[in-house]
């Protein structure tokens, strides 16, 4: 199944989109998108319940969060109450070891994302701050990336050994699905997104048309 | 444009804005923002910017005269936009826009809109309330 493990609504400080107005696009403009996961900036939006909507449009609605640190910005996945009180969402210079050895320690999994990106990019910091052992997984593919940022991301990750997925970073409804990750199992809980992204099987990959396409082993191409 | 002739998931015509030189300086004059950032690259430069900007309530004006090309005769009730990054003047920028929603009630729809600056980094987001007679 293909998620796009990366999108804002309204309830970000920047969003526009309205949760079922995604929905209505994505079955209007017949993506082949299985759902999609709300990633909030600076919080946790514990209180929204989407399942009636994921129900109505058959679509797994899934909420995680994404979160500031002094490496850029990370995708929380599986974000629970022990994790919330763990540190400050609101901030915007969290440590980065310290969210990922937090979300490891609750059961949660932790990956930056747009790491390709200037300033709020993890590779960016790396050029300066040397690297962080605890990363694992980035997201290689992002939406809002303009042309070298992805292709960075890709051969950073590859470089470093990590995985990677991807994610649309939509902040208005149009811009939902155009990046995203295919996975082997099918999933329908946030714990089994967890536990999917704990695995490694899954690969990113970036509409083109109407075709969700991975990026090229030979040529190391960003498929856009 | 009739409210009939819109679905959900149409695209408004792309766009190019003329942000020539000329045609800021005439902007900033009518609007009483003659503020060296937007017109001089070299003082926008000073300031730590990649170069003279577009002017945020320009860029908002471009987005609505869009829409009335679309739709001449419309009603935009609303529209609000988020600035997300630095579009600079005498590049080519791209206006796009797509319908999101629908109300059969109201006679409205939503569009979602976007400014795209020259080496494709989004300068700016946003979403329109149309209303139609």
């Amino acid at each position: 199944m293909i998620l796009d493990l990366h999108t804002h609504s309204i309830k970000s400080d920047d969003g526009r989109a309205k949760v079922e107005n995604y929905c209505k696009w994505i079955r209007k403009k017949e993506l082949d998108l299985d759902g999609f996961v709300l990633t909030e900036h600076r919080q946790f939006d514990a209180e929204s319940d989407y399942t009636a909507l994921g129900d109505q449009y058959d679509l797994v609605i899934l909420k995680a969060s994404e979160v500031e640190t002094d490496y850029g910005h990370v995708l929380l996945f599986g974000v629970n109450e022990a994790l919330v009180r763990e540190f400050d969402f609101a901030r915007v210079d969290n440590p980065l070891p310290m969210v990922l050895e937090a979300a490891e320690r609750h059961g949660a999994f932790a990956a930056p994302c747009h790491p390709g990106r200037k300033n709020v990019g993890l590779f960016a910091h790396y050029e300066t701050k040397g690297s962080v052992p605890e990363v694992h997984t980035v997201e290689i593919l992002n939406g809002g990336s303009i042309p070298g940022e992805d292709e960075r991301s890709v051969e950073q990750a590859r470089r470093h050994g990590y995985r990677g997925f991807g994610g649309s970073d939509s902040h208005i409804v149009s811009r939902i699905g155009y990046r995203a990750t295919r996975f082997a199992a099918d999933l329908g809980t946030i714990d089994e997104l967890v536990q999917a992204l704990r695995s490694g099987e899954f690969e990113a990959v970036s509409l083109v048309g109407d075709e969700y396409q991975m990026i090229s082993e030979e040529e190391e191409g960003v498929p856009t | 444009m009739n409210y009939e002739d819109v679905e959900l998931g149409d695209d408004l015509p792309i766009e190019h804005p003329d942000v020539s030189l000329p045609k800021i300086e005439q902007w900033c004059e009518a609007a009483g923002q003659r503020f060296p950032r937007f017109v001089d690259h070299e003082a926008a430069r000073a300031e730590g910017l990649p170069g003279a900007l577009v002017p945020g309530i320009m860029s908002q004006g471009f987005l609505l005269a869009m829409i009335h090309r679309w739709a001449p005769g419309c009603t935009v009730r609303k529209i609000d936009t988020v600035f997300r990054g630095q579009l600079v003047i005498e590049t080519e920028l791209t206006i796009s826009g797509a319908v999101t929603d629908t109300d059969d009630d109201e006679r409205t729809v939503e569009i979602d809109l976007t400014i795209v600056g020259e080496d494709g980094r989004t300068g700016v987001i946003g979403t329109a309330v149309v209303a139609f007679d």
